[in-house]
């Protein structure tokens, strides 16, 4: 029979003391949309369950000069209602849209959604694309910024010791780049995605003068598409521009078939989404 | 024939109860004392037990019972599936209530525990040793066929049954024919997922009566109850309760045995629910066919011959396979008019999953072959898929592929045109990736049993003194409006207000049985019965009514509780008055009727000739669908159904049953895909299962045509299960049309699409 | 420091009754309104979020009760759809389900009224597609979703007795 425990902090301050403290396994736990259906799977050991999820310290989102900061407390609803998000962060905004379902969207949280570690996350691949950094803290090493290029390592793993919280994700909104998202699941709602795409765009006149590249569940973690990129800087745009970053970004990843898609269904898809996704930024 | 309240799309009576939240369902339910159930299965699809050990379950405090096997006094039985006349060993298959020596299939039931509670229950599972040899196992139907394969169960072959039919002779007409397309089809397993996992909770009375209530399409099943435990059939009784959907998955018995078993053990009330991943293992699924097609026809679009092989995987047990396969073979081609035909069928032992009845029973799965071949030939012949059906299709008078000649009406012609002309043309488009087309497919289903199963059902009505109405009768609802068609049924014979009429339903000891929520029989079979009970009412009520005002009894009409003349509407008395003075005289106002479906004999042979099913229902499905040329995604865009119902007894609920089955079907062909590896369920939840959401479907269209020609009341026909017919070749043949590359496997994925257009470029 | 329980005392204010109990470190609030409180409209059809049998509104948003931890419930409001049943707006929207035949088997619509009554609350004229969308985490496996769209639609406009 499994054995598990409960303990809700006052503060951040607290939490991140008893994530030092225990000897336990913690799991922080907010909205759950991830960690009760595994729960109920059998598939998380014994812990503590270390609830956050009144944390009023972690539900904003603040504008400080050009840099967007969401608490980590901030629920995917909140992102699709927010004209910051919608105005800053044109990717986001679009995939918080597409993120499950209208009720999950009410509890998942942006943070859960980084600490989950999936490979197909819908958050990410924008965050990837708009070089977001996560802010995590611990009573060892106090505050420390990742960029979320780094953040994650595996499916399901990121470098997050336990003894840290994620408090936010924060990153520069640059009004000269323009983004996009684009998801393909195996239905409307509720779907995992099959892939998914970010792209963030400065054109001068018409040549791309810098982009980023984000794909999900094309790898073991989301990841940038750095050759293309480095191949379409510069580039003017013309149909054979991106029929070449079409082909170049196949070659990037490294997909896996599982139960929603084969790996060479998922490579072909990468091309796919990744013209049209930069065709929609362009308009 | 006109009507007041039949027809009607009335509120059911118990959708306010289901809106305020007050219908109790069976996990709804509890009593005090109660026991908590849970089911050991089997990790292994193909494996030996060479020992169970449950002393350490037994020890764990708060436990009350750990069953095995061998605590099952009859754990080996003859099922019947609640059909209670006998039917011979060939349509009957092996109920088996807990795995002895031999495992079929992953999932199957070991072992039961009844515990304090759930988490004890749960613990005790982990705390029984199962000693498993695994075997090899066979997983593919054609391989388990092969001489030397594996036997899935006790006997020396997997072949479930055959059948086949013969008419005129395919291989001189195929000769004749200008074209010929030859096919192999897949289609997958599919789950019911109804919302409601099974669930129900058992208890002994104080007469020493076993009583179960239970979420179930068959109360039925008390009979093979009382079996399992070795007692009399008077001596288990099951309550049925409000259906949170069934679809032919709460037709074989479920947690039943388990309940009954525990309580009669611990002498304690017992509860058992399935978690939904239990429940994906736990019950039947429809059964995956592999179907080879082969179609002939002239140049001027006439078919002359079809060929077809079917192949289903009944996977580990039996159940309702040889009876699914029976109406794939009737169905093997379809409603059309062709003179030459050969179809050979055969179910397969696994160790998969195990098959039995899904909405569209065995009608389902040949209908996506034989829709998608003739649309291939009117494409090759460069023929409309209208003109083509119309031109082959059955008409009044033709003679169906077992030599039966169809002398009712049929609304095929009429269906298919009416739903391909509300199509439409097609939309105008500008978008490079989007391909439209437009698809059509038509169907034809039985409702009600197979004729040789003798099936009759039974209903009480009574007017009470004070005028007002009960019906009782023992028909399992199931949310299609089972029981409000019988209320519609009797307020329209005696001029009574639906709010004056109350039915009591799904009960063995209280209710007359009704036969099984299945088989779209209930508003045939029941329906028949309870107009055939008001109607012996009616008559006793107007012979006194008649005498009482001096009248001509067939100028009596009822109406708003009133009897009056309708040639002298002055001349009138209350209904209430009229039942009073036939009570005074000894007459009380109740009648319960038997409705006796026709009956066949017993098929003796694999060949299958003459009547197998009292009649069809048929219908037509015209989609549009958007596919994305670059992904394969496929948007459908426009649905419109078209069935010839005979006549809606509740308009809202048939237009329901339709678009439901539609959806259903709209799942089946596009997102729905139960993966099963080696044996092993890779779909564990409805996060790998994905039934359409709200957002994935557009809306639908329903055309009724009432001809007045089905064997129901007022010549209605079901439509349950036939609704769902032919939507999954209408979207496949728009796929078709938009992107001309044939889907011969469902369901046609994105990847799916975008692979088979690839591969036919 | 570490004041981690196995068991939980909470107070809920459910459907606006102070409800008390002691939950298990991992119940749900589903576990709690269902198995503790016998809160029985609400329905368990997946326990995982994948189906929206069990909606309730908790803290003012729609949200699946099996996703919500119950002792992170305590001192919080919950209104399950009986508690919503003097609710002006589930009122018109029971009555529309009921004309509009949007009700077959019924386990759904718990969640699914609760569901209908938030998309109407937070876009009080949405189109069909935004409804649609709307009671997208809410499978219905009866209807096809035909009649329960147009019961939802007929209160968004307000015309009563136009049907499907």
């Amino acid at each position: 029979m499994k054995e598990y425990s409960y303990v809700a902090p006052a503060s951040v301050g607290e939490c991140l003391q008893i994530l030092h403290q225990t000897d336990r396994a913690a799991r922080i736990t907010a909205g759950c949309t991830n960690l009760l259906p595994n729960l109920k799977s059998n598939k998380i050991p014994d812990c503590v369950l270390v609830d956050i999820s009144g944390l009023q310290e972690l539900k904003g989102i603040q504008m400080e000069g050009q840099t967007i900061r969401i608490g980590a407390l901030v629920t995917i609803d909140q992102l699709v209602h927010s004209t910051e998000i919608e105005q800053g962060a044109a990717a986001l905004w679009q995939a918080c849209q597409r993120f499950a379902d209208p009720l999950v969207r009410n509890r998942a949280t942006i943070g859960g959604n980084l600490a989950n570690a999936s490979p197909a996350a819908d958050s990410v691949t924008p965050l990837l694309a708009m070089k977001a950094s996560v802010t995590v803290e611990s009573v060892a090493d106090g505050k420390r910024e990742i960029p979320i290029e780094s953040f994650f390592v595996a499916p399901g793993k990121s470098v997050l010791r336990c003894d840290e919280l994620i408090t936010a994700i924060s990153f520069v909104s640059e009004p000269e780049m323009n983004s996009c998202f684009l998801k393909f699941g195996l239905r409307q709602a509720m779907a995992i995605s099959v892939i998914n795409v970010a792209v963030a765009l400065k054109l001068t006149g018409n040549r791309i003068a810098d982009i980023r590249i984000a794909l999900g569940a094309v790898s073991p973690v989301a990841m940038r598409a750095k050759q293309t990129e480095s191949f379409l800087i510069g580039q003017e745009i013309s149909p054979a521009v991106l029929d070449k970053a079409a082909e170049l970004v196949k070659s990037e990843i490294c997909p896996i078939s599982d139960l929603r898609a084969s790996k060479e269904y998922r490579t072909l898809m990468a091309g796919v989404l990744l013209r049209r996704a930069i065709e929609a930024v362009l308009g | 024939m006109e009507t007041t309240i039949v027809g009607k799309g009335l509120p059911k009576f118990d959708a306010w109860p289901k809106v305020k939240g007050n219908i109790i369902y069976a996990d709804d339910y509890s009593l005090p004392g109660m026991l908590y159930a849970k089911v050991l299965r089997s990790k292994y699809p193909a494996a030996n037990i060479l020992a169970i050990d449950t002393a350490r379950a037994q020890a764990l405090p708060g436990v009350h019972a750990v069953l095995t096997s061998a605590d099952v006094p009859r754990n080996n039985l003859r099922a019947k599936f609640g059909q209670s006349t006998d039917i011979g060993a060939q349509f009957e298959g092996l109920y088996r209530v807990l795995a002895e020596k031999k495992v079929r299939f992953a999932g199957e039931a070991i072992a039961l525990v009844a515990a304090d509670t759930e988490k004890l229950a749960e613990a005790a599972l982990e705390l029984i040793d199962v000693t498993y040899e695994q075997l090899p196992g066979v997983f593919d139907p054609v391989a388990a066929l092969e001489p030397g394969a594996y036997c899935v169960g006790d006997t020396d072959t997997n072949v479930v049954s055959r059948f086949k039919i013969r008419k005129g002779d395919v291989e001189a007409a195929f000769q004749t024919a200008d074209v010929i397309v030859e096919n192999t089809y897949r289609v997958p397993y599919s789950d019911h997922a109804y919302l409601e996992p099974e669930s129900g909770v058992a208890w002994i009375d104080e007469n020493e009566v076993i009583t179960l209530r239970v979420s179930t399409q068959v109360i039925e099943h008390f009979r093979t109850i009382a079996e399992v435990l070795g007692l009399p059939h008077n001596r288990v009784r099951v309550i049925g309760t409000w259906v949170g959907g069934g679809f032919g998955g709460k037709e074989d018995i479920t947690v039943e045995s388990f309940l009954a078993l525990l309580t009669w053990k611990t002498r304690r009330p017992v509860k058992l629910t399935y978690t939904r991943e239990e429940s994906l293992v736990a019950h039947g699924k429809r059964h995956p066919f592999q179907i080879k097609h082969k179609l002939g026809a002239t140049k001027d679009g006439r078919l002359v011959a079809a060929e077809t092989e079917l192949i289903a995987d009944s996977g580990a047990y039996i159940y309702l396979s040889p009876w699914v396969l029976l109406y794939a073979t009737v169905n093997g081609v379809g409603p059309y008019n062709i003179p030459n035909v050969k179809i050979d069928t055969v179910a397969v032992l696994t160790n998969n999953p195990f098959s039995s009845a899904f909405r569209g029973f065995g009608a389902v799965q040949p209908n996506f072959a034989y829709e998608s071949q003739i649309d291939e030939v009117a494409r090759q012949l460069g023929i409309d898929p209208l003109t083509i059906r119309q031109k082959n299709c059955l008409q009044q008078g033709d003679e169906l592929a077992t030599g039966v000649v169809y002398d009712r009406h049929v609304g095929l012609s009429e269906a298919a045109e009416k739903a391909w002309q509300a199509l439409g043309p097609k939309r105008e488009n500008t978008d490079k990736n989007i391909k439209i087309g437009h698809g059509l497919a038509i169907g034809m289903m039985s409702y009600g049993r197979l004729t040789f199963l003798h099936d009759t059902s039974r209903s009480y009505v009574k007017i009470e003194l004070d005028g007002s109405v009960l019906i009782r009768c023992g028909i399992p609802d199931l949310g299609a409006g089972q029981a409000q068609a019988l209320c519609q049924i009797v307020g329209e014979e005696l001029g009574v207000p639906q709010e004056r009429i109350m039915i009591y339903i799904s009960d063995t000891a209280l209710t007359p049985l009704a036969g099984t929520s299945t088989a779209t029989r209930q508003l045939y079979m029941s329906g028949n019965a309870t107009l055939k009970a008001v109607r012996e009412v009616k008559d006793r009520l107007l012979d006194k009514a008649a005498m009482l005002l001096g009248v001509e009894r067939d100028n009596l009409r009822l109406h708003n509780e009133q009897i009056y003349d309708k040639t002298a509407p002055e001349k009138q008395l209350k209904l209430q008055a009229v039942v009073g003075r036939c009570s005074a005289d000894g007459d009380e106002m109740y009648s319960e009727a038997q409705f006796n479906a026709p009956f066949t004999d017993v098929p003796i042979s694999e060949m299958i000739t003459g009547h197998t099913f009292a009649d069809f229902t048929f219908g037509a499905y015209a989609v549009a669908v958007a596919v994305d040329v670059e992904t394969g995604a496929v948007t459908l865009e426009k649905v419109v159904a078209c069935y010839d119902v005979g006549r809606s007894i509740n308009i809202l609920n048939v237009e329901g049953q339709i678009e439901g089955g539609g959806v259903t079907s709209i799942g089946y062909a596009l997102t729905e895909n139960l993966v099963v590896e080696q044996g092993c369920l890779k779909s564990h939840s409805f996060a790998e299962y994905l039934l359409p959401t709200a957002a994935d479907v557009p809306d639908i269209e329903t055309i009724l045509i009432e001809s007045g020609s089905g064997i129901g009341p007022y010549g209605a026909k079901g439509v349950g299960e036939p609704s769902g017919n032919a939507m999954a070749p209408a979207i496949t043949n728009a796929i078709c049309d938009a992107v001309g590359a044939r889907v011969t496997q469902l369901p046609a994925t994105a990847e799916r699409v975008l692979f088979t257009m690839l591969s036919q470029d | 420091m570490l004041n981690a329980k196995q068991e939980i005392a909470i107070k809920v204010l459910v459907n606006g009754a102070e409800l008390k109990s002691t939950v298990a470190a991992e119940s749900t609030l589903l576990d709690f309104l269902r198995q503790q409180s016998g809160i029985v409209d609400v329905k368990c059809g997946c326990n995982k979020g994948d189906c929206g049998t069990c909606t309730v509104v908790y803290e003012g948003q729609t949200v699946k009760s099996c996703l919500v931890l119950a002792a992170s419930a305590n001192n919080k409001e919950v209104w399950t759809l009986k508690g919503l049943e003097d609710d002006p707006l589930m009122k018109k929207l029971q009555a529309s389900f009921v004309r509009h035949g949007a009700v077959q088997c019924g386990f759904c619509i718990p969640g699914m009224l609760v569901s209908s009554r938030g998309c109407l609350m937070r876009n009080p004229q949405p189109s069909r597609s935004e409804i649609r969308e709307a009671i997208s985490g809410n499978l219905c496996r009866c209807t096809g979703y035909q009649k329960i769209v147009a019961a939802v639609w007929a209160v968004a406009t307000e015309t009563p007795n136009e049907g499907a």
